[in-house]
């Protein structure tokens, strides 16, 4: 091909001057690759040692996973240690996303392990599409035991899939207790920022109701952690370290789950609540608000489809009756007329007043309960038969604001101070009262609505069961108890509730034997009220409250079984039992019940004879 | 000849770490390039036993010859990842982009040995060379392979500079190349090829895309730190952040592993396979050898410091292996049949021509 074949070796060859030259430009092109080596190692420099310990970090991001291994939460026991609620491991399929070099893949793959449509877990990965990658996503709860095994078996061909065994509440009595109880949810964005909730992270569960939320810090434990090193796959290739995780605390409740189950049955159907007490100490054996909420619906977040529906049923689910249903007292309150009455000197436990059936202030009727009169009438008969007309005297000679500072002393009008949250303070109406809100001086007939426990008087059942607790206690005026002890996983005991007088009820002993007299023919004279309560062999004291509801005038006379239910009174009962050494007191509402007497008493009984059960049998034995 | 064994040493070291832990298929990569190294000496010595010279005329034919094996390549060769590069030779694939780039070393030398006339090239003058230049570049571009036909690009740059340009020419050339990148962004790059430009420029837009290959070996050489992590303690290579490890990416385990200083060393030994690979061509005693030796040398370098620049994320991503370094037959080989010529040249400075 090279046409030219000249003397090529004389232009080839370098003299003297060409190699001058040559050497000029080697030294060039020497001095140009010193410059651009001397900027290699500069980046060395830039990379190894200036930023060196940034990359290290990175590096070990790369390599090394936090697992964290949620803490089994505390178990809920009963006052006996019978476990209420306790955790069983659900075993949850996640995803992590860093994890899946091809997830279509992989998704396929799982929807016909799992059996489930690829647009639910698709709609699964979108919804967490907020989070960093290396979040596992939750792509099924609970599978059973054969897709795990297989699961685990394939891990290989499943890049990023993973079986995690979170911890999860086992409701072993259902609903017992719903309301007090709470539940448990994950926890929310607005939780995540605040600074108590700083070691939570999204996903995290956290009691969101009731004890689960007042005792969350003691329930949850603390988070272990495994440092695992992985691949660029996610597979785990060594346990660096690990720490376990610390069980919560155990919370031992006051409640009797015998009890309280009772309780609930009979109210089952009904909107209502039932408070069952130790006077002597406080300690709640029931706090059954009727109906139950159904927490198996609350687990996983609820579905906004159940959430209308709490919402719209007409016996108010979501509601804590116990605490934060707030009810006019009815007669119950006539209790409180009475202590006043013998303290301020009104009446003695002799007085007897006449009841015609009715009774005339400033040219109005104001009735009994018992059109035709009870005619003479001593404070017993009066509680035990109910009689509105004894006691719209005694609080008309007692007064509005008098008769307040008994209510108040008998902790009504306050909060318990029960540890549960959202408790309602009730009302004790007084003419100043009247005054500020309204802006109306206080009429005198409104005193008599007022003594007899309508008008503007409004109690928790709860206040109503401390309240009796108090008539037969001494007066002490207790803080009510769900928790009788936090215990350490080991055993050991943290806290233990010990009984608190938080007030005294005025009065003194003699005037409260005068009410427990009265209270207890009402449950076992003749023409007392509360006779539906009544037991063999275990005096019971009580007072039966019926409580009006605000309806319009077509239906005033209207008999109470033909009104619509909203109209209907609602049902009161309070009672305390064995009358000679009373250890419980129980107080029952039932919304729209009707009569204290037939709706509330007989489920008192139930739980009376759920008490007393062993000591009713002993009885009837021998 | 010490000197190649000491690279080769590294070279199967880091291999053998980059493939740690082995798995046990087929033969290791340490094992294949030890071979190849075998073989590259082999050529060395055939390089060595012929008197360089031979090339001046014969590189016509040679040229010929691998032009014809880009063309097959591209139309008949074993395709993978959407690329045609390989000839199947049956013990190993060849890549004829690789010995392309020796021998436009050889082609370019020849013609400007024959042609200098030491006043400097005239545009006019340039013609034949950047059209011999321009048919390997195309077809290696075709493949796609932007890597080595830029390699092509940059042997061409070098080889002319140093037989010099006159001034025009040199501004003109400078006019018309600045002129054509952004014609060459929009129609000569494929989209890929153009997506790693763009993530160069901003590795953490996409850092599990694209801007992979670029974090994860910046990972990896920076959390080297001064002395590196040890010696086959490297995480970002073992547990497989690190992609291309054995090839395009062999220095980030090495850097890992040993660190700041080790790489100093690294680069030192490269560094002065350069410089006396420059002190031969200073020592020839004919143009023809000179020009061989500089571009054997603007060879190894450019591919050398493309190579690490990309490596420690200074440029984009593209196919370029580290001469002697990365695992590779092909590559491997054409470095050492470089280093054969070099040594050639050097052997023969006190052989006056006839």
């Amino acid at each position: 091909m090279p046409k030219i074949r000249r003397p090529l070796e004389q232009i080839n060859k370098i003299d003297e001057e060409e190699l001058l030259i040559l050497k000029k430009r080697v030294d060039i092109a020497t001095a140009i690759i010193i410059i651009f080596v001397a900027f290699l190692i500069a980046r060395l420099w830039f990379l190894q040692i200036h930023k060196g310990e940034e990359y290290g970090r990175l590096s070990e991001n790369n390599r090394i996973r936090i697992q964290e291994t949620q803490a089994p939460r505390g178990n809920i026991l009963d006052r006996h240690g019978r476990i209420i609620i306790t955790n069983r491991p659900y075993f949850n399929l996640v995803w992590t996303k860093e994890d899946a070099p091809d997830p279509d893949y992989v998704i396929k793959r799982l929807s016909r392990i799992l059996n489930e449509d690829i647009s639910t877990l698709l709609s699964r990965i979108r919804e967490a599409s907020g989070r960093p990658r290396y979040v596992p996503i939750l792509l099924k709860e609970d599978i059973d035991w054969k897709t795990l095994v297989y699961i685990e078996n394939h891990h290989f061909e499943l890049p990023g899939v993973r079986v995690e065994a979170v911890p999860s509440r086992d409701y072993l009595y259902q609903n017992l207790a719903s309301h007090l109880i709470g539940y448990l949810g994950e926890i929310s964005k607005e939780e995540l920022k605040k600074k108590e909730y700083s070691n939570y992270q999204g996903g995290d569960p956290i009691g969101k109701m009731g004890i689960e939320k007042v005792f969350e810090k003691e329930l949850r434990g603390e988070k272990g952690h495994r440092y695992l090193e992985v691949d660029v796959h996610g597979f785990e290739q060594q346990e660096l370290e690990q720490q376990d995780p610390l069980p919560g605390r155990d919370l031992q409740l006051t409640l009797d789950i015998d009890i309280q189950r009772t309780a609930e049955k009979a109210l089952e159907g009904l909107g209502g609540a039932v408070v069952a007490m130790e006077v002597n100490t406080g300690n709640l054996l029931a706090l059954a608000s009727s109906p139950p909420l159904q927490l198996e619906e609350f687990v996983g977040g609820i579905s906004s489809k159940a959430w209308k529906k709490l919402l719209e049923n007409p016996l108010h689910p979501l509601f804590d009756k116990t605490i934060q249903g707030q009810y006019p007292p009815g007669s119950t309150y006539k209790i409180v007329t009475a202590l006043a009455g013998l303290a301020e000197g009104v009446i003695t436990p002799e007085t007897i007043l006449y009841c015609p059936g009715s009774m005339r202030l400033h040219g109005r009727r104001y009735g009994c309960w018992k059109a035709s009169g009870h005619g003479a009438v001593s404070l017993t008969q009066a509680l035990a038969e109910s009689c509105d007309v004894y006691f719209y005297q005694v609080g008309l000679k007692v007064g509005v604001d008098k008769l307040a500072t008994y209510a108040e002393s008998l902790g009504l009008g306050q909060k318990t101070g029960i540890i549960l949250e959202n408790e309602k303070e009730g009302l004790v109406p007084t003419s100043d009262w009247k005054k500020r809100r309204k802006n109306e001086s206080w009429q005198e007939g409104e005193t008599l609505s007022v003594s007899i426990g309508q008008g503007f008087n409004l109690t928790t059942p709860l206040q109503v069961c401390r309240m009796t607790a108090a008539i037969v206690n001494g007066g002490k005026i207790l803080r009510p108890h769900i928790i009788a002890e936090i215990k350490d996983p080991d055993g050991s005991t943290i806290q233990k509730t010990e009984p608190e007088v938080v007030g005294e009820a005025f009065g003194n002993a003699q005037q409260r034997n005068s009410i427990i007299k009265g209270l207890v023919a009402a449950v076992n004279n003749r023409h007392g009220t509360s006779g539906n309560a009544k037991l063999a062999n275990i005096t019971v004291g009580g007072k039966t409250g019926t409580a009006q509801v605000v309806r319009m005038k077509k239906f005033k006379s209207m008999p109470e079984a033909e009104l619509p239910r909203k109209y209907r009174d609602h049902a009161w009962f309070t009672c305390f039992a064995p009358a000679e050494n009373p250890e419980i007191a129980i107080t029952v509402l039932i919304e729209h019940g009707g009569h204290g007497g037939s709706a509330a008493a007989p489920i008192a009984k139930k739980i009376l004879e759920e008490y007393f059960k062993d000591r009713l049998k002993q009885d009837v034995e021998p | 000849m010490l000197w190649i064994m000491l690279i080769a040493t590294m070279c199967l070291m880091n291999l053998y770490s980059a493939i740690y832990p082995s798995k046990p298929l087929s033969t290791p990569v340490y094992i294949k390039q030890l071979y190849f190294f075998i073989m590259g000496m082999g050529i060395i010595l055939a390089i060595i036993s012929v008197d360089y010279r031979i090339f001046m005329s014969w590189n016509y034919p040679i040229y010929g010859a691998v032009c014809l094996l880009l063309l097959y390549a591209l139309l008949l060769g074993k395709s993978q990842a959407g690329t045609q590069r390989w000839i199947n030779l049956g013990f190993f694939n060849l890549q004829p982009s690789e010995p392309a780039k020796l021998m436009l070393v050889i082609t370019l030398a020849s013609f400007y040995s024959r042609k200098d006339t030491g006043k400097g090239f005239t545009l006019k003058e340039l013609g034949v060379p950047i059209l011999l230049t321009a048919v390997p570049f195309l077809l290696i571009l075709k493949q796609p392979d932007l890597g080595t036909a830029l390699m092509l690009g940059f042997i061409f740059v070098s080889m002319t500079l140093f037989v010099k340009l006159k001034w025009q020419t040199l501004s003109i050339l400078l006019g018309v190349c600045s002129s054509m990148i952004p014609i060459a962004w929009k129609f000569l790059l494929k989209p890929y090829q153009r997506q790693r430009i763009e993530t160069f420029l901003n590795p953490e837009s996409d850092p599990l895309r694209t801007g992979y290959h670029i974090m994860q070996s910046k990972i990896a050489v920076g959390s080297g730190l001064t002395f590196g992590k040890g010696y086959l303690q490297g995480t970002q290579g073992h547990l497989d952040f690190l992609p291309e490890r054995h090839t395009d990416f062999a220095f980030s385990i090495w850097a890992e592993e040993f660190g700041f200083f080790g790489s100093v060393i690294f680069l030192s030994v490269y560094f002065f396979l350069v410089l006396w690979g420059l002190n031969s061509a200073v020592s020839s005693r004919d143009k023809f050898g000179t020009l061989l030796c500089i571009g054997v040398v603007s060879l190894l370098f450019w591919q050398a410091f493309i190579n690490l620049a990309m490596v420690m994320g200074m440029l984009p991503v593209v196919g370029m292996p580290l001469p002697l370094f990365s695992y590779g037959g092909s590559s491997l080989m054409t470095s050492m049949a470089g280093i054969g010529i070099l040594i050639s040249v050097r052997m023969r400075r006190y052989q006056v021509p006839s």
